[in-house]
């Protein structure tokens, strides 16, 4: 415990009636102020404003540090979303590359099996057109090889017979004739799908129908 | 009233709490404050050297960031290879049973959890602190 001379009390009392300047902290609970109320008096009104004070500021310093964990807790809060964000950004991206993928073999996928469908249809047409020619030229030749049997029948015996006759010519006549134009027909089709398809390729390689 | 308290603590506006709860309750005459567990293990031993006055009583946060090892860490240290004789314990935020042994076994005599209320738990302490000192009390946790 401590003790003040006179002398230092009126310098103290003056402080506080003048200034408003008390004595602050631990200091106050050491002072001995015996029987001296004046001093009893100040002691109690230098710690009353000594506690008013601490009060204050422990009030604000607890409300600080409640500030300081919540900004912690938004910060940590925050750092966890940004990586959740971020991941879902990366996943989002994995898909979007997997997609465009999946886009790409789809479109070759496409690309092959028109190919394809095209090579089919051009293998029927040019099985068909076989067949024609085939059946068309057995019955040129058939037509020709019995008015022919039927003409030399008629030479051989000696029968003069004009309607044979010139069933034969004509038949004759008109069956060259017309194998040419089937021929001439084939021709033209196999030259119109060969210049189609080629027409068809070059659209195909053509970059604008990418 | 103690007479000296030592406050290891990284937080520095839990410093301010400390003191001026301390203050308003009466609770102690001097406080010293420290940020590490480092500095405050470096003054024990000067202390032990120099045969200074030990402090009557030693609150240890139990992370202390910024030092090479814990609260209980220097509790053990400051029980065992510097000589005791002081009350010492913890004052953090954490309730944990299991660290609660651990500084139990380290020489803690006390827990008491910090909150935005911890002048009850500090007042509750100050009726208790003589039972501490001569080492009557077990160890307790303020909740």
């Amino acid at each position: 415990m401590i003790k003040f001379s006179d002398e230092v009390k009126d310098q103290l009392y003056k402080l506080a009636q003048q200034k408003n300047i008390y004595l602050e902290g631990n200091i106050l609970k050491i002072i001995d102020a015996g029987d001296d109320k004046i001093l009893q008096n100040y002691v109690k009104d230098a710690r009353k404003k000594d506690d008013e004070m601490r009060e204050k500021r422990l009030e604000i310093t607890k409300k600080v540090q409640t500030q300081n964990d919540q900004l912690l807790e938004w910060k940590t809060k925050n750092e966890k979303t940004n990586e959740q964000l971020k991941e879902a950004l990366d996943k989002a991206e994995k898909s979007e590359h997997k997609a465009l993928k999946s886009k790409e073999e789809a479109e070759k996928s496409k690309e092959i099996a028109l190919n394809d469908l095209d090579i089919l249809q051009k293998r029927t047409q040019n099985q068909l057109i076989e067949s024609i020619v085939k059946v068309s030229l057995w019955l040129i030749s058939g037509v020709g090889v019995i008015t022919t049997v039927m003409f030399a029948v008629t030479l051989f015996k000696g029968v003069e017979n004009k309607i044979v006759e010139s069933m034969w010519s004509n038949m004759f006549g008109i069956l060259l004739t017309n194998s040419f134009s089937i021929i001439g027909t084939i021709m033209g089709v196999k030259y119109a799908s060969s210049n189609g398809n080629y027409i068809k390729n070059k659209k195909c390689n053509c970059k604008c129908h990418d | 009233m103690i007479d000296s308290i030592l406050l290891v603590d990284d937080e520095n506006l839990f410093h301010l709490v400390f003191e001026d709860a301390c203050s308003l309750l009466d609770i102690a005459l001097s406080l010293k404050t420290f940020n590490s567990a480092d500095e405050a293990e470096i003054y024990f031993k000067k202390i032990v050297e120099t045969k200074s006055k030990k402090p009557d009583c030693i609150f240890v946060d139990l992370n202390i960031i910024g030092s090479t090892f814990d609260g209980i860490e220097l509790i053990r240290r400051i029980n065992f290879v510097h000589g005791d004789g002081v009350v010492i314990g913890i004052i953090s935020s954490s309730n944990d049973d299991m660290e609660q042994t651990k500084a139990m076994k380290a020489g803690a005599q006390f827990w008491i959890i910090k909150s935005d209320k911890i002048e009850p738990r500090l007042e509750e302490f100050k009726k208790d602190f003589d039972g501490y000192a001569n080492r009557t009390l077990q160890f307790k946790v303020y909740k």
